[in-house]
């Protein structure tokens, strides 16, 4: 479904955030990436859909595959749509009402008549349990109302992936707990996902595999039971051992 | 002689409010076309268009960094010996061009503010959901930048009403070139200046008021 290939990225010419990265992940996995800050996971998450470019590598997504090497701005937006990014930041627009975000790349992207637009929309928002803020402005939201409105905006476009970039960081504590029951729910559902988190307990329940990265590479990589209740790496140990205290 | 004279001031405060067509006329057509130009001076500045970046950076710098009324003795005096078209222009529309020149300057700078105000997230929602590059400013750019421009834009209204009053530089009979005039002939220039005073103070608290309105029309939406 997902297929990396000789990915890496350096910002300014020197630094060097991702270092051929190869991954494969297949249809209906729940891929979750943990890893200390500052270590390309959210970097690798962007780059699968060129919100940053890369400066090697082929990524294919479904039927679309583009190369860093050379890729056109058509190409860059059909891997786009092949996958949809739920942000740390929400980043709902704001000009638009819960139902609008839902539909907005239905009518614009995917020329959906307005009609079944809305319809989509209603069905993923009653999903999600925001059909009753429906034509809120993301400014009358909470953080947790908003990432799900979030959520079903990805889930409108019928993505082959679904990627989540440390979905619930921004969120108080007590908003958590409703985003990561969505999400929870749509990996029951064979999603096929990649989430950058720092919920280790979540990514242990929630995942079916488990990508550890360090400095820019995938130090370990494995089932849950592997990685987090077992783990080899004396990093990953000692990455373990800090966010568990 | 009294120091203010209540029929005089009666007598001429029509004659000079007679002459408000004009420098609205004025501030309208240059609003418009300030407004016009601005948006592609903002367009060109926000999205970094090589070549005409750099002419545009010198041309605004010159615009803002110039008095307005030098601009119209300038253009209108100074050009005029290379021109046959604006030799042969009429005051008015001469004002009108330099009015439009200096004011797209400053309203380039308020919408090209305004675009950059909106958040990155915004447009990087728009892009991961595969949406073109026009899609994304028409629908999510441009609506949101709208709302933080108009303030800024509704100042460069009023100062190009303010503005045109250099207009009477060139013989222009608006508002200030009859008062002028007037002046001269009665010697009573307190109270002719009083009124042009006091109509360009109205004018602009009904601006004013307008701004306020539309601003707060505009935060209500979301």
């Amino acid at each position: 479904m997902v297929e990396v290939k000789n990915l890496s990225k350096t910002f300014d010419g020197h630094t060097e955030v991702l270092k051929n990265i190869d991954l494969n992940v297949k249809k209906n996995d729940v891929v979750a990436i943990l890893g200390p800050s500052g270590t390309g996971k959210s970097t690798l998450l962007r780059c699968l859909n060129y919100l940053c470019e890369p400066t090697t590598g082929t990524i294919r997504i479904g039927d679309v595959t583009v190369d860093a090497a050379h890729h056109t701005k058509q190409e860059v937006r059909n891997l786009r749509r092949k996958s949809a990014m739920v942000f740390q930041g929400y980043n709902l627009f704001k000009n638009k009402t819960a139902k609008e975000n839902v539909m907005e790349a239905l009518v614009t992207v995917q020329k959906k008549s307005k009609a079944e637009a809305e319809e989509t929309a209603i069905r993923l928002l009653d999903k999600v349990g925001m059909l009753d803020r429906k034509d809120f402005y993301p400014s009358k939201m909470s953080g947790g109302q908003q990432q799900r409105v979030g959520i079903a905006r990805a889930l409108a476009v019928n993505p082959d992936v679904l990627l989540f970039d440390e979905p619930t960081s921004a969120l108080d504590p007590e908003l958590v707990g409703e985003v990561l029951n969505t999400i929870r729910q749509l990996a029951e559902e064979d999603s096929t996902m990649i989430l950058v988190t720092h919920e280790i307990r979540f990514a242990r329940h929630v995942a079916n595999r488990i990508i550890f990265m360090d400095g820019g590479v995938i130090a370990a990589d494995g089932s849950p039971e592997e990685i987090i209740d077992n783990p080899e790496n004396p990093r990953l140990r000692q990455f373990l051992n800090f966010v568990s205290k | 002689m009294t120091l203010f004279t209540w029929e005089y001031f009666a007598e001429v405060f029509p004659l000079i409010l007679s002459k408000l067509d004009v420098t609205l006329t004025l501030t309208v057509i240059a609003s418009f076309f300030s407004l016009v130009i601005g948006v592609i001076f903002a367009l060109i500045g926000y999205y970094k268009i090589k070549g005409l970046n750099l002419i545009l950076k010198v041309w605004s710098s010159f615009m803002r960094g110039t008095p307005a009324a030098t601009q119209v003795f300038f253009f209108y005096y100074g050009l005029a010996n290379f021109s046959s078209i604006i030799l042969n222009m009429s005051p008015t529309v001469a004002v009108a061009v330099i009015m439009s020149l200096n004011m797209s300057a400053f309203v380039g700078e308020s919408i090209r503010g305004a675009l950059m105000s909106v958040d990155n997230g915004q447009r990087e929602a728009a892009m991961s959901l595969g949406m073109s590059g026009f899609q994304m400013t028409t629908r999510v750019i441009l609506p949101q930048a709208v709302r933080v421009a108009l303030p800024p834009l509704f100042n460069d209204i009023i100062n190009l009403f303010k503005m045109s009053s250099l207009a009477f530089l060139v013989g222009v009979r608006d508002v200030m070139g009859i008062a002028k005039i007037e002046g001269a002939n009665s010697f009573k220039f307190f109270e002719c200046y009083a009124c042009v005073m006091l109509i360009y103070w109205v004018i602009t608290m009904c601006l004013t008021y307008v701004q306020k309105h539309l601003e707060k029309r505009f935060n209500a939406i979301y």
